[in-house]
């Protein structure tokens, strides 16, 4: 299909916002590409009224709704590319910068880095605006080292600044810091048969306020690392399970020393069907809300956070 | 969906139990029946048959059961009743009393004839269709319920042939049994059993099915793959199903022979969503079936 063009749009204010969207959105109409734009609300709303003669021509998606879950929003833009093919996809896509915790953020950011793995040669155009007025340097800042491509001011131009995937990724884990409370529930693996530990996540789920999807989400996610861990790693090996501020902890250790093959992609790159290594792993990145993983001298450890205040289950897959 | 009467698998048989075994071809009339009889011969326990059938031709009677035959029949362990003695009228129509008749002359003679138990079996389906007036039937089964029911020694199980029956009728008839019966489950470890299923082919899955339980899961699902056409995994009692499961189900689907499809029916809330999320495309193979939740019926 060709290669990936990936480029950060880093823009002052509205009016700059639409010189290089516009033109962008226009060349993808002209080029006869499926033409698609996924944006904050109120950059939709400017666009639409800028392309006003052709907007019934691209599709208008908002982030607010698209920017959910990053595995999740990575899938849908795959279901997108799949559902276009084979016309190539030309995308302004404006991920969502506030209201994160810093952990959430930082995924967020691994996505962008994602991007340039996953869709590597998908030959679809994206363009990913960043509010240089709005936005806090250091999320800017990212953006150049995720994005190959910028374009400032007019100009278009390579950033000298792109680490790629997997080496940004690498970046990412070491950051990681895996404290434990004290109070933290402990119950050991000591059986192939994982009934009880079901139990066990199960009831604490409800009790700290997961509805019973969430729950249910969580119990096989925990199940598969389990399972994973009974089957590769080294005992003694556990679960510990506790609450912190509005995100419910589970995490699964064992003593075996696990170098993933694919270092820090493991389990980020969505496979093509279940049968594919890597399932196991991606599939529980799409159930939980966040999976952090350090495989480290001491033993294997995968975190699993969730959000104890459920969410609606929109797949934010709503189109305008 | 009914949930009036208890399902039950057919070792699981005990005095008192009414049943009725809705089968669906020969197979399963013949894996039911034969541990139905071999239960029965094994442990003291009567065996009364009402058929034309030839005793040696009989559902369920295997080559070690028909080298005893004779020996069985002698000493009235194993009774076939011809249907003329047993429930026919003197012009060859159905009475439902004699029937009733038969079936307690028998039972009052059981204990004189040593036995501790006797399980009593006929195939209905000749009664279903049509000609027969249908209140008969049911009159007779409810007597029938009414001898058994109460009883500690006696187990009756009725026969019926769904296929060849008229669903009205069969409905009207299962209504008058408490206790269906069914084939015994191919695993059952209490957390997870797994039973064989006629119509359609295929499996059901109950219970939880994990990574400790999937090598037993995989001889199954092998087994049932090789029949032709779409096979069914029935999950309507299914409480937690594995990622492992799911790759397994989707393994076995990819091998099929003729690329006939694996199909879910039934479907958990929690197994469909995490499916819904992870995309059936991921799930070459297989496919949604019926889900009775909804109300609908997809295939």
């Amino acid at each position: 299909m060709g290669s990936l063009e990936h480029r950060a749009f880093l823009y002052d204010g509205t009016e700059d916002f639409l010189t290089g969207a516009v033109p962008f959105l226009r060349r993808g109409l002209e080029e006869d590409r499926a033409v698609v734009v996924v944006a904050r609300a109120v950059n939709v709303a400017v666009l639409q009224e800028a392309l006003d003669d052709c907007r019934n021509h691209i599709e208008f998606y908002q982030s607010e709704k698209f920017y959910e879950h990053p595995v999740r929003t990575l899938n849908q833009y795959q279901y997108l590319v799949q559902e276009k093919s084979p016309r190539r996809v030309f995308a302004l896509a404006e991920p969502v910068w506030h209201g994160h915790e810093p952990r959430q953020l930082m995924e967020w950011i691994r996505y962008e880095s994602l991007i340039n793995e996953v869709f590597g040669d998908s030959g679809a155009s994206a363009l990913c605006p960043y509010d240089r007025v709005g936005l806090p340097p250091a999320i800017v800042e990212e953006a150049r080292r995720t994005h190959p491509l910028l374009l400032t001011a007019g100009a278009a131009r390579r950033s000298d600044r792109y680490v790629p995937p997997k080496a940004f990724g690498a970046g990412c884990d070491r950051g990681l810091r895996f404290d434990r409370p004290p109070t933290a529930e402990y119950l050991p693996l000591e059986s192939d048969d994982l009934h009880e530990l079901r139990a066990f996540v199960g009831e604490r789920a409800l009790a700290h306020g997961l509805d019973a999807l969430a729950a249910g989400n969580l119990m096989t996610a925990v199940n598969e690392i389990a399972a994973n861990a009974l089957q590769h790693g080294t005992p003694p090996m556990g679960v510990w399970v506790w609450p912190d501020g509005d995100e419910l902890l589970c995490e699964i250790g064992d003593h075996g020393f696990w170098r993933p093959e694919s270092g820090a992609l493991t389990g980020f790159l969505p496979p093509e069907t279940a049968l594919q290594r890597g399932f196991g792993l991606w599939t529980v990145r799409l159930l939980v809300d966040l999976l952090e993983l350090r495989p480290g001298w001491d033993g294997t450890f995968v975190r699993l956070h969730v959000r104890r205040n459920a969410r609606p289950g929109s797949h934010g897959d709503r189109k305008l | 969906m009914e949930t009036w009467y208890t399902k039950r698998a057919v070792s699981g048989v005990r005095p008192g139990d009414h049943g009725i075994l809705p089968y669906s071809g020969p197979e399963e009339r013949n894996r039911v029946m034969s541990t139905f009889m071999s239960d029965a011969l094994g442990n003291n326990e009567k065996v009364v048959y009402v058929t034309d059938t030839e005793p040696e031709r009989l559902p369920g009677i295997g080559p070690r059961t028909k080298l005893q035959l004779h020996g069985y029949t002698e000493t009235r362990q194993l009774v076939v009743v011809r249907r003329e003695d047993a429930c026919l009228d003197s012009r060859g129509r159905f009475d439902p009393d004699k029937l009733v008749q038969t079936l307690r002359t028998e039972l009052a003679r059981t204990d004189d004839e040593g036995y501790r138990a006797m399980r009593w079996t006929t195939d209905n389906s000749w009664l279903l269709h049509g000609r027969i007036d249908l209140s008969q039937v049911i009159g007779c089964e409810h007597q029938i319920a009414g001898a058994v029911g109460p009883s500690t020694m006696v187990m009756a199980v009725c026969q019926v042939d769904r296929r060849r029956c008229p669903p009205d009728r069969y409905a009207a008839l299962q209504d008058t049994h408490e206790v269906l019966i069914e084939d015994d489950p191919r695993f059952d470890d209490g957390t997870l059993k797994i039973v064989q299923t006629y119509a359609p082919p295929g499996l059901r899955i109950e219970g939880e099915l994990d990574h400790a339980r999937q090598t037993r899961f995989a001889e199954e699902l092998a087994q049932i793959c090789l029949l032709p056409g779409p096979v069914h995994i029935d999950m309507s009692r299914l409480g937690f199903l594995d990622l492992g499961g799911l790759n397994l189900l989707v393994q076995y689907a990819a091998d099929r022979p003729g690329g006939d499809p694996v199909v879910l029916d039934d479907l958990p809330p929690n197994v469909a969503s995490t499916i819904d999320l992870i995309g059936w495309h991921r799930m070459p193979g297989l496919i949604r079936g019926r889900d009775r939740r909804a109300g609908g019926e997809v295939i």
